[in-house]
């Protein structure tokens, strides 16, 4: 009964909506020369939860994500205006140092990309740049990431062989070590899965659902299927614009607009 | 439907879905229309016929079933998609039953046939014509995707409890004036039931209909015509 | 269709392939021709004393200065060229990306690539070994130095075109996988680009070599050549193109003989070098796969 008593009492006490947003954009456009990439995007991405973004090719989902780190900044040319707020702060502020935005927020890309050294080295070099640890601690860290990548078990005993031998899945996971190991709040992944294979794509669908305890994940997917499976919140762009953004049962079950629905059932012309 | 989908078997296959619940609608109504015939005519063997074509709907239920599985499984279907397929699940399921209601007022027409005919037999027939035009119109509001229609089908459904409920109080009179046209009326009581039953899954229908097109549940308070089943006449019971 | 136009598109085909392979078997044959007459004639003259003997000895003597001469020079040269080449290599494909710095540039480098090599043993002949023949009142004249300088030159856009063109091979992903772990774009350049490309720019280098090993023009101007030893940098040095040169212009047959001992060792180094470029290249895809 006293059991009882305390499991309603812990239910009742639970705040009745705990996210809080990560990542506010505020009225976010986006230029490569003079092509109008992105249009005034307004969403709130909550914290510790999966964000996935669809739409067709060059509908500015993958745009909207390299935003979110200022990669885009790398190449000549890409401007983005408006704001992106990570904790409040303005990112695309250039007062915000890249070092500091780069450290709270990774990126994995679609094709597995390891550095062409040893599998330790792949992990160890980002948190290299950032932070002086011993060889212990750096070796407790490499470890951690490698274990929250699902990867440990398959890699521990070869630590000192390249990376380039893996499988492509195992790639995929190292890649993910290598983000999660500067420990950063928020992870994006651009269409993490679609070179993989089914299984290798099912166990990464599975290490997100257990990074989404600690990460605000930020996902872009080509696969429907996939960000049903994946995210808790789901939005939908088109030619630039965000057309609609909410709950992903509601998007792949009843989504407000008819352009969202045409896309989701397959009726894009 | 509105636009067409970018792989245009996919469509042909929701088409055929859809065809496939209409005939099986189509056919629930006209067993319905049939075994009351067969209650006027007092027409063993035709009785008999209704109940053996019983097996032509569940044939085609079964059909459905596996269509609406090979969907899921092969098209993945998404939003408005997957609400029909989800919707004509159901809807195959709720024809299903009345296609059973209407084979059981057939079998009861045989030995209702063998006892001497009660005046309320006629009362059948008013209320087995809402019935049909129940099942007939959610039909054509499933065919056409109008939720409209389905909520009227469904707002109507009041009319058909009501119906029933009067029938209901004529059989008991009956039975309490002559004793001897019990067997009769108990019999007519079911099939009465039976075809409130119906109705029922013509509403049902209606549900899953305005699901399909809308995302919404239909769930605005309904009127209830029924009131058998409610403590205004504690002395004939339930 | 009928019988008939698969019958006339297959004799057209029949023509097509036959006239291909004529044109292969042509050119291979040219190819293999030169291998044979360098290599049968070459072989005659192969012994201990061509490669212990100097070419003091003419016609009794062998190459044993020229091609200590031909090592030091292109040793020195490709110690020139590599470094510059890799760094310029890496300025056009990493800093100079789309730029139009770069474009012009690249379109500099690939004249220079095509440039008569005569053209640049005379260039290095006039901005070295005429200022420094000045500048020491005669006593450093020609010199292995400026030979070497005049071969990086041909070996220089070798290598800034294969460290470009390797480097840009290499997928975007990875420079922006670098960056957005916060690594800088020097760090990513040398310890990732470069260990991606790495095989690449060392295959790019090799093949520099064995291009500026064969080459005789600008050594003429700027090593000159030596019938003795040299060791020293700044004497004038034999090498073995310019003493192939300067054999086969003798009316003596005997020089001719060493002449074509000397271009068959070449060859062999230049073969040699090509075979180590392939495996290392080789060796770089399996691994990237």
């Amino acid at each position: 009964m006293n059991d009882l008593a305390t499991a309603v009492q812990s239910v009742l006490q639970q705040p009745a909506d705990a996210t809080r947003v990560k990542i506010a954009v505020r009225g976010l456009d986006f230029h490569y020369h003079d092509i109008h990439a992105v249009r005034n995007i307004h969403m709130d991405i909550s914290e510790r939860k999966v964000t996935a973004i669809i739409g067709p090719s060059g509908c500015g989902k993958s745009t909207l994500l390299r935003v979110f780190n200022r990669i885009y900044a790398i190449y000549p040319k890409q401007r983005a205006d408006g704001a992106v707020l990570l904790d409040g702060e303005n990112i695309l502020d250039p007062g915000y140092s890249l070092n500091r935005l780069r450290s709270k927020v990774g990126m994995v890309f679609q094709k597995p990309v390891p550095f062409p050294m040893t599998i330790y080295e792949n992990v160890a070099y980002g948190i290299r740049h950032h932070e002086t640890l011993s060889r212990p601690r750096m070796d407790e860290r490499v470890e951690q990431a490698l274990r929250a990548a699902a990867l440990w078990d398959e890699v521990k005993d070869k630590m000192k062989k390249s990376a380039l031998g893996l499988s492509g899945g195992q790639q995929q996971r190292l890649c993910i070590a290598r983000g999660i190991a500067l420990r950063p709040q928020v992870l994006l992944l651009d269409e993490p899965t679609s070179a993989l294979d089914p299984i290798a794509t099912g166990r990464i669908e599975q290490l997100i659902e257990e990074l989404k305890k600690d990460y605000t994940i930020v996902i872009v997917t080509h696969n429907m299927q996939q960000a049903a499976r994946v995210s808790d919140e789901t939005a939908f762009m088109y030619m630039g614009e965000l057309i609609e953004f909410g709950n992903t049962e509601k998007i792949f079950t009843k989504p407000d607009k008819k352009q969202t629905e045409d896309y989701i059932t397959g009726r894009f012309g | 439907m509105g636009n067409e989908h970018t792989i245009k078997s996919y469509d042909a296959e929701l088409a055929r879905l859809t065809a496939e619940i209409v005939r099986m609608g189509e056919l629930a109504a006209s067993q319905l229309e049939a075994a009351i015939d067969v209650v006027e005519r007092r027409d063993e063997r035709a009785a008999q016929r209704i109940v053996d074509n019983d097996d032509a709907i569940d044939a085609l239920e079964h059909e459905t079933s596996h269509d609406v599985v090979r969907l899921l499984a092969l098209r993945a279907p998404m939003a408005r998609d997957l609400r029909e397929v989800f919707a004509a699940l159901r809807i195959a399921a709720d024809i299903e039953r009345i296609g059973d209601y209407a084979a059981n007022v057939a079998k009861r027409s045989i030995p209702l046939s063998m006892v001497a005919p009660v005046a309320p037999a006629r009362g059948l027939r008013r209320l087995s014509d809402l019935a049909v035009a129940a099942v007939r119109k959610v039909l054509v509001a499933y065919n056409s995707r109008d939720a409209q229609k389905a909520h009227e089908v469904w707002e109507e459904d009041v009319h058909l409890d009501e119906a029933y409920t009067g029938l209901f109080r004529e059989l008991l009179t009956y039975m309490m004036e002559d004793p001897r046209s019990i067997t009769a009326c108990t019999h007519l009581l079911f099939m009465a039931k039976n075809i409130e039953r119906i109705g029922d899954h013509a509403t049902n229908i209606a549900e899953n209909v305005w699901y399909a097109v809308t995302g919404e549940p239909l769930q605005t308070p309904r009127r209830k015509g029924d009131v058998t089943a409610e403590p205004v006449m504690p002395k004939l019971g339930g | 269709m009928s019988a008939n136009v698969y019958r006339r598109r297959y004799a057209k085909n029949v023509v097509a392939q036959a006239l291909a392979s004529a044109a292969a078997l042509l050119a291979l044959m040219f190819l293999a021709w030169i291998l044979w007459v360098t290599v049968s004639r070459g072989v005659q003259a192969i012994g201990v004393s061509l490669f212990t003997k100097i070419t003091a000895y003419a016609d009794q003597g062998g190459l044993a200065n020229a091609i200590i001469g031909s090592l030091i020079i292109d040793a020195m040269a490709i110690a020139l060229c590599a470094p510059v080449g890799v760094l310029a290599g890496a300025y056009l494909a990493e800093y100079a990306r789309g730029t139009r710095m770069g474009e012009t540039i690249r379109f500099l480098n690939d004249i220079l690539l095509s440039a008569p090599s005569i053209v640049l043993g005379l260039f290095v002949y006039v901005i070295v070994v005429l200022p420094m023949t000045a500048a020491t009142n005669g006593s450093i004249t020609f010199s292995a130095l400026a030979g070497s300088i005049a071969l990086a030159l041909i070996g220089l856009p070798v290598i800034v075109r294969t460290t470009d063109e390797m480097l840009q091979l290499v997928p975007s992903t990875l420079r922006e996988a670098a960056l957005s772990l916060g690594i800088p774009q020097w760090k990513l350049t040398v310890q990732v680009l470069m260990r991606a490309a790495g095989s690449g720019i060392l295959t790019g280098v090799l093949l520099a070599l064995a291009r500026l090993a064969g080459e005789t023009a600008p050594l003429l101007f700027t090593a000159f050549g030596n019938n003795y030893t040299a060791l020293s940098p700044l004497a004038k040095m034999a090498s073995l193109p310019a003493a192939i040169y300067q054999y086969t212009n003798d009316p003596n047959p005997a020089m001719h003989a060493i002449a074509w001992a000397g271009a068959l060792l070449i060859t062999l180094f230049v073969l040699a070098l090509s075979l180590i470029a392939r495996a290392v290249f080789a060796r770089q895809k399996t691994s990237h796969e």
